[in-house]
């Protein structure tokens, strides 16, 4: 009992944001309930993200009643890889991943062949809602395939790695990168087994890192150091983050976005409700960072001044730059 | 946002003040006991009446019952009587009933009884009685004896209430010759009452006779106690101790100098008493007490409801409390559940199963369920008909189970049909995805913590004395509410989140 009230007294000091503060002071004081079909449907936050100008995926095309379903050779007629995604799905369930075109049929990035069929059959289970939250009826994503950077091939297991920021009222607040494991299967989700390692804002070099609420320095499928990696175009990912607000009114999300080897950052998806993990990748807590952002809203409103994306940036990476280098 | 805390602290302040206020005012002001094992002495007084009626006169019998204006309250009273007419009426702050017949012959046995306890005192009438008597005219030696008495009683005594006890004390006294003269040889309490009464009249201080019954088993006649109002209250005196202060289980029948019982038109009659105890429970006390008196303080509580109903509600009014260790488990513990009322709805289902067998049910028929589930999942169905065969599924199951623990003598068996199917379908539904989107370990833990839910709510809701305290007292609820409206802002951690950022202290 003794050692719980201590464990709680040192969270406290660390800032260690636990759930039920996300939930009453962030989640429930920011975001707007009727903001969240924004963030839960991909095709709405792309559209949005597309007229704000954001970089995302390129969208090939929606397929929204069975009858569209036919409508898939035109859509993927100029393109060997894309990817199909429900457009409400949750934790990357029925997510088709095509990485080229064999003799009619196609290869997934897992090296299986299937047939046109099977992919018609996957698109006909996303419309009635297989993978939807609550079951409800879907729409069909076809877009493009993101290439990862080579710069990840050391420390990645298959998969995309994604690099997420949590954002307060347009303030980057933490950043994380996330590693697919074996264990995971090539899926980002921390929960599924992926690895989140932490990024300095200012500079974007990885920290340590979390696997399954443990820190962790090396990989365990490459054994590569995931510490020390300078992430490319990183002011770029700051930006695009910073930039969400402004394009979804939520005010504390989680942008997911990757790093494309020819179309440079791009936003994947937004998170209404971002994990608490990202505080064990960056060994921080996140409390004391969104104190620091909150004190600076209420100054600025009090003088009446609206700070643009890249003030917001420079304020957070001045801030909240240069972690502590780990002892 | 400090102005919505404040709102919502003098919300949750509002609330609790009310249910605590109300729920004292039950208990302290109504009386009603706090659980239901509270039990009453209840008395049960008959009254024998005997004699043997004269032929062709009309008989009238009258006999003294208890006033109950003090600390008793009479629950049922009853006057057994053949061909008697009966009537009651009030006199000089006693309770009279006249029993009368036009023919009556032989011996006639004639029953009062009175059922009483002493809970549930009303508000005390202020008393009101003389301070100020005339003397007893008194003559000769007699004159003299008294007055010889009286001096040193007097100097004995600092008010009415000591030269009321010293004057029984010295009346008492066997050796003292004026006593004897007064008494002239008749030592019976009758007879120290006259004298008794002639002492205080000289300093004129006025005295009334109080005939009283005691409550215990023992066969009784009423007992003679002597009462005088000092001004602010009456003070009563055993004649034959001096003793002060009526015994909490003495009845007061009657007051004054008449006889028990008067009958015209009869002879030899007799009256015997015969007293019973009994216990009740509290409650059903209550609301007998209830019928027969004006203070219907139950009238509009959950009692008041046709029974059948009353026994629904008893479910009813204790979901909140299972919802409430959902919600401590949640929040506080952090123990993962399948959504947020599915573990209440399995400890209803729980009540009819009992706990033990009914975990087992459930995991049974989840487990074959989610097996069931897996299989549909490798044919590629859609929701709604996948959905359709899981519940279709779920009912032959239950009806498999019940046929074969009927089969096999177990009668506890049936008892699954109970279980709520779609609550189970569900289960198995929402099971199976979890189990898809964060994996079998994952969902695994969920299942767990959903019948530790269960469990606990389970537990928690059957307990009876909780069930009647919140039946009992509904306002106990509003409480409830303003604990659930404080952790609607807690921002504490929970307690798993204590373990899973272990990793911050390591180092």
């Amino acid at each position: 009992m003794f050692g719980l009230i201590k464990t709680w007294k040192a969270l406290s000091a660390r800032g260690i944001m636990g759930i039920n503060r996300r939930n009453a002071d962030y989640v429930l004081k920011y975001n707007k309930r009727s903001l969240y079909p924004i963030v839960d449907d991909k095709i709405i936050t792309k559209e949005r993200a597309i007229e704000a100008g954001i970089h995302v995926p390129e969208m090939y095309g929606i397929i929204e009643t069975e009858q569209e379903i036919s409508k898939l050779h035109d859509i993927i007629k100029d393109h060997n890889d894309f990817v199909i995604k429900p457009a409400q799905g949750a934790g990357g369930d029925g997510i088709l991943v095509i990485a080229d075109r064999f003799e009619g049929r196609y290869k997934t990035v897992s090296g299986r062949i299937i047939s046109h069929d099977e992919i018609e059959h996957q698109l006909s289970n996303i419309l009635t809602g297989l993978y939807s939250l609550g079951g409800l009826r879907d729409r069909a994503l076809i877009e493009y395939r993101v290439t990862p950077d080579p710069i990840f091939k050391s420390i990645s297991y298959e998969g995309v790695p994604d690099i997420r920021i949590i954002v307060l009222m347009g303030y980057p607040v933490m950043a994380m990168l996330r590693l697919p494991t074996r264990q995971s299967n090539g899926k980002a989700n921390l929960h599924q087994g992926a690895i989140g390692v932490g990024v300095d804002l200012a500079t974007g070099i990885t920290l340590r890192g979390t696997w399954l609420n443990n820190k962790i320095t090396k990989h365990p499928d490459t054994t590569n150091a995931v510490d020390g990696v300078q992430l490319p175009n990183w002011d770029g990912f700051m930006k695009l983050a910073a930039g969400c607000y402004e394009l979804c009114g939520l005010g504390y999300i989680g942008v997911d976005m990757v790093l494309d080897q020819d179309k440079g950052p791009l936003i994947l998806e937004l998170n209404a409700r971002p994990g608490l993990n990202i505080q064990i990748a960056n060994d921080t807590g996140l409390t004391l960072r969104t104190h620091q952002v909150e004190a600076r809203l209420a100054e600025l409103k009090a003088k009446g001044i609206q700070e643009t994306p890249e003030e917001r940036v420079k304020f957070s990476q001045e801030l909240f730059g240069h972690v502590p280098a780990h002892d | 946002m400090r102005a919505l805390t404040l709102h919502l602290k003098i919300l949750i302040v509002l609330l609790v003040t009310l249910g605590v206020g109300l729920t004292a005012y039950q208990i302290f002001v109504l009386g009603i006991p706090v659980t239901a094992d509270e039990t009453d002495d209840l008395w049960n007084i008959d009254a024998k009446i005997e004699f043997v009626a004269s032929p062709r006169e009309p008989v009238k019998v009258q006999m003294f019952v208890p006033p109950l204006n003090q600390e008793f309250v009479s629950l049922n009273e009853s006057f057994i009587s053949n061909n008697y007419g009966v009537s009651i009426n009030r006199v000089d702050g006693n309770r009279r009933v006249t029993w009368s017949a036009r023919r009556a012959e032989g011996r006639e046995t004639l029953y009062y009884r009175l059922v009483l306890t002493k809970r549930y005192s009303g508000e005390q009438t202020k008393a009101e009685g003389p301070i100020f008597r005339d003397s007893i005219p008194l003559e000769g030696p007699e004159k003299i004896a008294a007055e010889a008495l009286l001096s040193p009683i007097r100097q004995h005594s600092a008010d009415v209430e000591t030269f009321i006890s010293e004057a029984i004390k010295r009346v008492n006294n066997p050796n003292d010759d004026n006593v004897k003269l007064l008494l002239g040889g008749d030592a019976s309490t009758e007879n120290k009452a006259r004298v008794i009464e002639i002492i205080l009249s000289i300093a004129h201080v006025p005295m009334q006779r109080v005939h009283t019954i005691q409550l215990s088993d023992e066969a009784q006649t009423p007992e003679l106690w002597l009462r005088s109002f000092n001004g602010e209250r009456w003070l009563y005196f055993n004649p034959e101790t001096g003793e002060q202060g009526l015994p909490e289980d003495r009845l007061v029948w009657w007051i004054g100098d008449e006889p028990l019982l008067t009958l015209e038109g009869g002879k030899s009659p007799e009256v015997t008493f015969t007293l019973s105890n009994s216990e009740m429970n509290a409650i059903r006390l209550a609301k007998l007490t209830d019928e027969n008196t004006e203070a219907s303080f139950l009238e509009y509580s959950l009692y008041g409801l046709p029974l059948s109903t009353q026994q629904t509600y008893q479910i009813m009014i204790v979901i909140p409390i299972g919802v409430l260790v959902i919600l401590v488990l949640r929040n506080l513990i952090g123990i993962q559940t399948l959504g947020t009322f599915t573990p209440v709805l399995i400890a209803l289902a729980f009540r009819e199963t009992q706990l033990g067998f009914g975990i087992i049910l459930f995991t049974l028929i989840t487990a074959l369920g989610l097996s069931l589930r897996s299989y549909l999942e490798h044919l590629k169905l859609q929701m709604l008909p996948r959905l359709s065969v899981v519940l279709t599924f779920v009912v032959v199951l239950i009806a498999v189970i019940s046929l074969f623990s009927h089969k096999l003598g177990l009668e506890r068996g049936l008892s699954v049909a109970l279980f709520p199917m779609v609550i189970l379908t569900m289960t198995i539904e929402r099971l199976s995805i979890t189990w898809e989107e964060r994996g079998g370990n994952h969902a695994f833990k969920v299942g767990v913590g959903t019948i530790i839910a269960a469990s606990l709510a389970h537990a928690l809701m059957s307990i009876p004395e909780l069930v009647y305290f919140v039946f009992t007292f509904p306002a106990v609820l509003l409480v409830l509410v303003g604990f659930m409206l404080a952790m609607g802002r807690y921002r504490g951690y929970r307690l798993t989140e204590l373990f899973r950022f272990k990793a911050f202290l390591k180092d």
